[in-house]
């Protein structure tokens, strides 16, 4: 009798330490889980605010379009100050125009004319259509006449599904 | 009447609620477009019109901008005042870019031409400030 007892407190308490270590195994293995997926996270939508200057646009992420535009005052300005608004409204519009044709393309119309195997007149017209959107400016400089406008754009992997 | 504790007296709230209506009756539409054309990299003609609209506008705020007012209610000498900051706002909501340039026998000539198409916003006229928004 004195045995059987003691065999079931003994089979009690060695059940009770198994299921502890079976829930701490789970448990590391949640862990474990947790930190697979960590490796490799889907990026949310603060990550991606630190987006690469990569030249492909990867599922889930956005790449930095960055360029320099470039615009001349007119000669016939008041004042200098009136010189750089304007270089700079040109330089922001060449800026706007730059990121149109990285992002959506540039088309492209080439003629050559040759007479008597000579060449007589070379035309080549390039035209671009696009809607810009939520472009900042990050720098500029206006030197000699000449204003530079650095301008970037994130491009987002969403905003072409 | 007071209260002891410093609430409010039932008067000065209806009027803070009348007065609070009444600001928001005071919004106005207004049907705005920008347009500019820059030659060779010269700034050649700027154009931004400005009208109010005869119809009342449908779609929501997006994105707004609060520019002073001085107590004036005519939005465009408003705009002309916070001529910068207003065109940068512009800017920030789109346009569009149409680019046209021709190279014969190696001479460039080009033309780019940035547009804000005809936008509904909506203008609150407030005491100091007024808060222009684009409808969409």
């Amino acid at each position: 009798m004195k045995f059987s007892l003691l065999l079931a407190l003994f089979l009690s308490v060695s059940s009770l330490f198994g299921a502890e270590i079976e829930q701490a195994n789970t448990t590391e293995n949640v862990v474990a889980y947790e930190a697979n997926t960590n490796v490799t996270p889907i990026p949310s939508q603060r990550e991606t605010q630190n987006c690469s200057s990569q030249k492909f646009l990867a599922r889930n992420s956005c790449i930095r379009v960055s360029v320099l535009g470039q615009g001349v005052a007119p000669t016939n300005t008041a004042s200098p100050a009136q010189a750089f608004a304007l270089a700079k409204r040109a330089a922001i519009a060449d800026s706007y125009r730059l990121i149109a044709e990285k992002v959506k393309g540039v088309n492209v119309d080439g003629h050559d004319l040759i007479k008597n195997m000579m060449v007589k007149r070379s035309t080549i017209r390039t035209a671009v259509n696009a809607l810009v959107q939520n472009a900042n400016i990050t720098e500029t400089v206006f030197k000699d006449g000449l204003c530079e406008v650095e301008m970037e754009i994130l491009v987002y992997h969403s905003q072409f599904n | 009447m007071r209260s002891r504790d410093g609430n409010l007296s039932l008067p000065f709230t209806i009027q803070l609620i009348l007065l609070t209506f009444f600001s928001i009756l005071n919004a106005d539409e207004y049907l705005i477009s920008y347009r500019y054309v820059v030659k060779d990299a010269i700034l050649y003609n700027e154009k931004l019109s400005i009208s109010k609209t005869m119809r009342k506008c449908v779609g929501e705020e997006y994105n707004h901008i609060i520019l002073e007012n001085n107590n004036s209610t005519n939005i465009k000498k408003i705009i002309a005042n916070n001529n910068i900051s207003f065109i940068d706002f512009i800017h920030k909501i789109g346009l569009n870019v149409n680019h046209k340039a021709q190279t014969i026998n190696s001479q460039n000539h080009s033309t780019t031409i940035l547009t804000l198409k005809t936008t509904c916003f909506k203008v609150d006229f407030n005491d100091n400030f007024v808060r222009i928004a684009p409808l969409k």
